[in-house]
């Protein structure tokens, strides 16, 4: 009774908070921010308080609400990510109290970004679908505002209706998938849900598995939340808005697609396709997104590009059936991003006031202790390293960490990317001229060691505290597998493309290749590069088929007379 | 004669060509109050006249489909139309017609006329709202058309909280009553007329953008005016919040 009645005030504080800097506060400054960074510190401590009873005594369990909306699911899920919504939330408080003091509508800038924390909270520990749906909807409309908050900038203005018309968009298939959950399984509940649809998961409609089409309608809505290709352009281009909505939005906000994956998780153990296609979504994404992301001049675009990138492999992620480490990923990836959006407007003045990159230690050691006269190892060992180091290491440490899942496709592929990445940083190292090669790729190796085996040992915990049935993992990780020969034939494609890069970069750098590159294939070069920096032409087309409508919507309200 | 009193009431509940005349009624009325109160009471006259023959949707259950789908249709036609609408009073209607396309839906599924009543009252108050509003802009600026000034915010910040409020409320956004009215619509029926209707959330959120877009952002580039009242905005304020309990109640009934 007590913990169902402070799991009811997280949300309602910084409900409250909101209605009364609207109703009361609007020309108080000083008490207004005082009130909202209070009732988010408040918020903070009951979430974390929360989740320490869950995990020494608790139990999952539903606060029913009094109408029909409102029903709050406490599960760890929900606590976990209140914690770190409340947290992401009560850092972007604590920033704007200075950053927006001189703007206009101070009170009310707090209010909705009281009121858009309130909503996330809703939306992440729902109990029933049309809580869900009534706060995945306010978050877009709360969103508009916020990105909107400067009404004398029209660029504002024109961002935050994109973000907003492509929320509306992933809005329809989270309807659709709810209307056909609720009308097969006759009932908005959502443990109700999950509990008949694993009494009955093979119930058809129109000829097609319910678990499987609510899961390609649950994907999508998640698509157009977490700026899956090709609904991604509002990412980018919403940096318009203030500073610290940036961060909230990009830590936090854009994240709802890998929680929907979660809350969804036992529907999508028996939808094995759709999870194949949030798999082929996202791992198209992360390649396009951080492909981007490299060509932007633009620190803040760049950034943008780089959350589309992580989104992509957090979608990934979930294609692969690891929904766990996909909440981790988020969580990671939410205080990361927080931290360099709120710290970009020091990095531009930084780079206005000194002329070259800041000097600190690791810049001075690795860069400006350059030999004129470049020193790298042998180029077999470091192949050798950069091969096979990852491999033994990543292999290793999650062997013994979870062993039973060691053979899963999903993690066969996750520990794939992690051997790509490591490949990636040993490379670059070797890459580096250095008066002593061995101590640079030393270090590199001894962090590469002890970045892996903590992310190994932290995910594994985590995976256990959100999913304790250790069957469910393996369901999960079950249902996200191919056919064995398609799966060693992705794996081939996959290798081949990165190594394929790899060998390209390293001989294209050696041979000054792009620079002798003539004929035919420079108009190629040219072409692609034309494509890339107009982002693949996706807003341009937007552009148009929005034009054709209206063009339509005029014609039809002339020959009607406006009637 | 149930075939004749159905026909009647698309003139009041305006649905496709029906909704024609409906239109050209409201517009032939002088903007402000008087448009208001006839989105109010016309809805609920063709109420009343579907309420003389209850037994239609069962006589004529065989046109059943066709009269669900026109219903979207019509929902459908005036929802792309709204999208470049750039005057509220001409926006306000068009929605209007489009959203009170669900209540010929759900007439045909056989709700009863109370059900009816809610779900129309749903979309008529907050376009009542946005046409009084207009009307104060005719009278402050000779016209309703947001896109000539822009920023409208700026001199007129009551007044255009309450037509964004009720922007909100007329194109079904949580917590207001057409979003619970749609879902209740959307639930009694089979998901493959989701199908139909879901579009219109997305064209309804497209044209309430635009109209935000001429209302919240840039400068002003009018004429000083003066502001709506004090009281005027408290009693939309209270009319809203009223409309916000309904959605509330309208949203019993499923577990």
């Amino acid at each position: 009774m007590a913990t169902g009645l402070l799991a009811v005030l997280v949300p309602a504080l910084p409900m409250i908070s909101a209605v009364v800097l609207l109703a009361l506060l609007r020309e108080s400054r000083r008490t207004a921010a005082r009130l909202s960074v209070g009732a988010m510190t408040l918020t903070l401590v009951l979430a974390f308080t929360l989740l320490v009873h869950h995990i020494l005594a608790g139990d999952a369990s539903v606060v029913e609400s009094v109408g029909s909306v409102g029903s709050l699911w406490i599960d760890p899920l929900s606590l976990v990510l209140w914690t770190f919504v409340s947290g992401i939330s009560l850092i972007v408080h604590i920033y704007s109290v200075r950053y927006m003091i001189e703007e206009p509508g101070y009170a009310r800038f707090f209010a909705l970004l009281d009121l858009m924390t309130a909503v996330i909270l809703v939306m992440v520990s729902a109990a029933d679908l049309l809580t869900l749906l009534v706060a995945w909807f306010l978050v877009g409309v709360l969103l508009y505002f916020l990105l909107g908050h400067d009404h004398r900038r029209p660029a504002a203005g024109r961002y935050a209706f994109w973000t907003q018309i492509t929320y509306r968009f992933g809005d329809l298939p989270l309807w659709f998938a709810a209307l056909i959950l609720v009308h097969v399984y006759h009932s908005a509940s959502l443990p109700v849900i999950f509990a008949r649809i694993q009494a009955a998961p093979h119930v058809q409609l129109w000829g097609v598995p319910v678990p499987e089409l609510a899961g390609f309608l649950l994907a999508t809505a998640a698509f157009a939340r977490s700026a899956q290709f090709p609904l991604h352009i509002w990412l980018p281009y919403t940096m318009d808005g203030p500073t610290p909505v940036s961060a909230l939005m990009h830590a936090g906000i854009v994240n709802a697609g890998g929680f929907l994956f979660n809350r969804f998780a036992p529907l999508f153990e028996h939808a094995a396709w759709a999870l194949h296609w949030a798999f082929g979504v996202g791992l198209t994404t992360a390649l396009i997104g951080s492909g981007l992301m490299l060509i932007q001049n633009d620190i803040k675009r760049s950034l943008g590009y780089s959350t589309m990138g992580q989104m992509g492999f957090m979608v990934m992620e979930c294609g692969l059936g690891a929904f766990p480490l996909a909440v981790f990923h988020l969580i990671a990836h939410g205080f990361f991003k927080a931290s360099l959006f709120l710290g970009a407007g020091d990095v531009i003045g930084d780079a206005r006031a000194h002329d070259g990159v800041p000097p600190d230690a690791i810049y001075t050691s690795v860069v400006e202790r350059r030999p004129a006269k470049p020193s790298r190892l042998p180029w077999l060992v470091a192949a050798s390293l950069t091969v096979l180091v990852p491999v033994v290491v990543l292999s290793l440490s999650h062997f013994f960490v979870a062993e039973h899942l060691f053979f899963e496709q999903g993690v066969v592929v996750l520990l794939f990317f992690g051997w790509v990445t490591g490949a990636q940083a040993l490379f670059a190292a070797h890459k580096m001229s250095q008066q002593d090669p061995w101590r640079l790729m030393l270090g590199i190796l001894a962090s590469f060691v002890v970045i892996v085996v903590g992310y190994t040992l932290i995910s594994h915990y985590f995976g256990e505290f959100l999913y304790p049935s250790e069957r469910m993992s393996l369901r999960l990780y079950s249902a996200a597998s191919i056919h064995r020969v398609s799966f060693d034939a992705l794996v081939l494609f996959l290798a081949a493309i990165f190594v394929g890069g790899w060998t390209l970069t390293f001989f294209a750098d050696s041979f000054d290749f792009w620079r002798n590159l003539g004929g035919r294939g420079r108009g190629v070069y040219l072409g692609i590069y034309a494509l890339l920096s107009r982002e693949l032409y996706v807003a341009d087309i937007y552009e148009r088929l929005s034009q054709i409508v209206l063009q339509w919507s005029r014609r039809l309200n002339v020959w009607l007379r406006w009637c | 004669m149930g075939i004749a009193l159905v026909v009647l009431a698309t003139l009041f509940v305006p649905l496709f060509p029906g909704s024609w005349v409906f239109n050209r009624l409201v517009a032939g009325l002088p903007a402000g109050l008087a448009q208001g109160l006839a989105v109010l009471v016309l809805p609920q006259l063709g109420l009343e006249v579907l309420h003389l023959t209850p037994q239609a949707p069962l006589e004529l259950a065989a046109w059943r489909p066709w009269g669900m789908g026109w219903a979207a249709v019509s929902a459908l036609l005036y929802a792309v139309r709204a999208l470049s609408a750039r005057d509220v009073g001409i926006w306000s209607r068009l929605m209007l017609s489009s959203g009170l396309g669900l209540v010929w839906f759900v007439w045909w599924t056989g709700a009863p006329t109370e059900v009816l009543r809610i779900f129309a009252l749903s979309w008529s108050v907050p376009a009542a709202v946005a046409l009084f509003l207009a009307g104060a802009l005719v009278d402050r600026m000779g016209g309703a058309c947001v896109g000539l000034q822009g920023g409208l915010v700026e001199v007129m910040p009551r007044a255009t909280t309450g037509l964004v409020l009720a922007g909100l409320a007329l194109t079904a956004t949580p917590m207001f009553p057409a979003f619970f009215s749609l879902w209740r619509g959307l639930v009694a029926v089979a998901p493959a007329w989701a199908m139909m209707w879901l579009p219109l959330i997305f064209l309804w959120g497209w044209a309430a953008g635009r109209l935000f877009q001429d209302l919240l952002f840039g400068d002003y580039r009018g004429e000083s005016v003066t502001d709506v009242g004090v009281a005027t905005i408290a009693a939309i304020g209270l009319l809203l919040a009223g409309s916000l309990a309904l959605g509330l109640g309208a949203s019993g009934g499923l577990s």
